[in-house]
């Protein structure tokens, strides 16, 4: 134990004070600030000047002039800003010039036609007009009827009343939430999984593992690696959350309801139970296996190589769970939330989205703790054998074969 | 305290490394283990200090298993090795404390080890930041922190310099000096000969030689004699000294010729054969063997 606390020590240190590890969690937590602080900042710069097409018409617009109806239906929905030119090649010339973005031509039957030199992605401007259209057109028709605009709404809206009440879990409001705490653990193993095992592999490149395995116990060693590793995370990933959510709470009255109820929906405290046990642990087991393949290495540069299995496994965990969003209840989504090198991503991403049977969580938990402990002793024999291998590649399974003999205890 | 290596025997694979390897080390006593390139001493020692686990035999301590965890060991390996990226003195603290020292204990040691060996001003320093030859230097001082009962030092000499090694020694000397086991393995015979009371020479896994160092060196003197002439001619004299006394062998070395007589009394005869040839006589006495020599012609006799 004592021994342990030493190498925890040490690890946590070398871990917390690298330069590297301290620059990216101070600029994930300056992202992190101007994440949240977005909706304050917008609302700073906004103006609000926000063209809508009936009250200050559609912006860098150009039209053919009409006659007309179609002139004063022009002249409504575009506004006083919009150019008018004498005929559609005047129109075109002015497009390729650059003096409008945008140019209509409309009809008397209004029919029309929209024109960009090149559209934005998201440019809504031919929608709003058709919009603006398709509501004069409806005013027209409702007038020939006879009908009043509250006549229409009445229609509309059938005087019937309800809502939806949502026993187990609304995956509409969960889903987005869950994703990103999902994306918290991928980066969480990736970062410190591939940091535990550059960590072994230097001491074995360096020749240190010698005089560490002669000094104390494996077991002492790759388990204090491990926690501190596994502390370090906690405590620097835990830092950029408790930023975030401080940021939530200072801009939470410039935020949408829709966001507000999404946030407050999702973060059950059976969710938050299931996500930070499957995290905590899954995170713990992918330190082990890390750890034990950074012990297979002789040299730093064929650390990747070797760490290219485990990375697979969990992009495929990764992958697993988006699918596992889509389809929560199909046999892919039950089978893979169950096996512990999955379940660390699908598990708690299936819980935002449905109630999960309680004898899937048992069993799916019983699994992850049992398979932490396996790879635990795996990896510790690994680190072992690994510390007594320098030179040959060996094959991963004759590797396993290898550490579990007698004399690598 | 009393080490007994007991008929270690190791096998890598089909190999076999060790044949019942065994020999006695006693504190007080500098124990020099020599062997050519290969010939088991690392793997002895490595065995010895459970980073192997050997097939057959046993250490013991006093007669009980050794449990190199339990015993407060200075240990430098033949694979030297450090956190290049990590402070000097911080490491050092961090080993001695996984050896047991407390966080004081550990920090005065390490001081102490690092000033001893003039490294004061790089305490600081990232290890990678230093020259090869301070590196291991530091590499050393890791073996001694804690003021070990016991001392393994796997090949301690290769790539120090004069001054270096003679601090390196007078070291072991005072250790040796305050009662420590120390053990280490060399082939560079001259640093073994002026530290060590006692050699172990293995050969192809095999113990060949094993003993006090003076004691060998007599036994292997024994019915021979060293003669030298101020001239240099030594050589010419060989086979006039193989007619006048036929039961002699004669063979030249480095700065004469060792005459053994196998027993016989020539000892008065030879002194006044040479009398009568007039011969320019430099030296002439009992011969006692370098331990390079006794390594070759051990080492030669076992191939």
């Amino acid at each position: 134990m004592r021994d342990f606390l030493t190498v925890f020590r040490y690890e946590f240190k070398t871990q917390m004070f690298k330069r590297a590890a301290i620059i990216t969690m101070l600029v994930i937590m300056a992202i992190m600030v101007a994440v949240t602080s977005l909706p304050r900042i917008i609302a700073l710069f906004d103006k609000g000047d926000a063209d809508s097409p009936l009250d200050n018409g559609i912006s860098q617009a150009g039209y053919v002039q009409a006659e007309g109806q179609a002139q004063a239906l022009l002249d409504r929905i575009l506004g006083e800003r919009a150019r008018p030119y004498p005929d559609r090649d005047a129109l075109v010339q002015a497009l390729e010039d650059r003096e409008v973005e945008v140019g209509f031509l409309l009809g008397e039957d209004l029919s029309y036609e929209v024109l960009y030199q090149d559209r934005p992605m998201d440019d809504r401007r031919d929608s709003l007009f058709a919009d603006a259209l398709a509501q004069y057109r409806r005013e027209q028709l409702l007038m020939e009827h006879g009908l009043s605009q509250q006549d229409y709404a009445a229609i509309e809206n059938s005087g019937l009343t309800g809502h939806t009440t949502v026993l187990g879990q609304n995956s509409m409001n969960n889903y987005m939430i869950s994703l990103l705490m999902m994306i918290l653990v991928y980066f969480m193993v990736l970062m410190y999984g591939s940091s535990v095992s550059s960590i072994i592999a230097r001491e074995k490149d360096s020749r240190t593992m010698e005089i560490l395995i002669t000094s104390t116990r494996p077991t002492q060693l790759i388990i204090g690696k491990v926690a501190a590793a596994g502390l370090a995370a906690l405590v620097q990933f835990g830092a950029i959350v408790l930023v975030t959510v401080l940021g939530f709470q200072l801009n939470k009255s410039t935020y949408p309801p829709e966001l507000l109820m999404m946030v407050s929906g999702s973060l059950t405290p059976a969710y938050i139970l299931t996500y930070a046990f499957f995290s905590f642990f899954g995170f713990v087991l992918y330190l082990f296996l890390y750890a034990a393949l950074g012990s297979t290495v002789s040299k730093m540069e064929d650390l990747a190589s070797a760490t290219g299995l485990v990375q697979f496994l969990f992009i495929a965990a990764y992958i697993l769970s988006t699918l596992a969003a889509q389809m929560p209840g199909s046999a892919l989504a039950v089978t893979s939330s169950i096996l512990p090198f999955t379940s660390i991503m699908v598990m708690p991403l299936r819980s935002a989205m449905i109630t999960i049977p309680l004898w899937e969580l048992l069993l799916a938990g019983a699994l992850m703790l049992l398979f932490v402990a396996f790879f635990a002793f795996l990896s510790i024999r690994i680190y072992r054998w690994g510390s007594l291998n320098y030179g040959n590649k060996t094959k991963l399974r004759r590797i396993v074969q290898e550490a579990l003999r007698r004399e690598h205890r | 305290m009393r080490l007994t290596v007991q008929n270690i025997n190791k096998s890598f694979g089909d190999k076999q490394i060790l044949h019942d390897v065994s020999f006695e080390v006693v504190s007080g006593r500098a124990m020099g283990f020599l062997g050519r390139n290969g010939a088991g001493k690392s793997t002895t020692i490595r065995c010895l200090m459970d980073v192997f686990r050997q097939d057959s035999g046993q250490f013991l301590l006093d007669g009980q298993p050794f449990r190199p965890w339990w015993m407060r060991i200075g240990y430098l390996p033949e694979e030297r090795g450090m956190y290049q990226k990590n402070e000097v003195l911080e490491q050092l603290v961090y080993f001695a404390m996984l050896r047991g020292a407390s966080r004081a204990e550990a920090a005065r040691s390490a001081n102490h080890w690092v000033d001893y060996f003039g490294l004061g001003e790089f305490k600081k320093k990232k290890l990678e930041t230093l020259s090869k030859g301070n590196q291991q230097k530091i590499q050393i001082a890791q073996s001694f922190l804690n003021e070990p009962d016991i001392l393994i030092l796997d090949e301690p000499f290769s790539g120090l310099d004069p001054v270096n090694a003679q601090i390196f020694k007078d070291t072991i000397a005072d250790f040796v000096r305050q009662g420590k086991l120390v053990i280490f393995s060399s082939h560079q015979m001259g640093y073994v000969e002026e530290v060590c009371d006692d050699v172990t020479l293995i050969h192809e896994g095999r113990i060949i030689l094993h003993g006090e160092l003076d004691r060998i060196k007599r036994e292997e003197g024994r019915d021979k004699l060293f003669l030298a002439l101020t001239d240099g001619r030594e050589g010419q004299q060989a086979d006039a000294l193989r007619a006048a006394f036929p039961g002699l062998q004669v063979q030249a070395v480095k700065e004469g010729l060792v005459l053994d007589t196998r027993g016989a009394q020539l000892t008065g005869p030879l002194l006044h054969w040479l009398a009568e040839q007039q011969l320019p006589i430099r030296r002439f006495g009992l011969y006692e063997p370098s331990l390079t020599d006794i390594f070759i012609t051990k080492v030669g006799e076992a191939a």
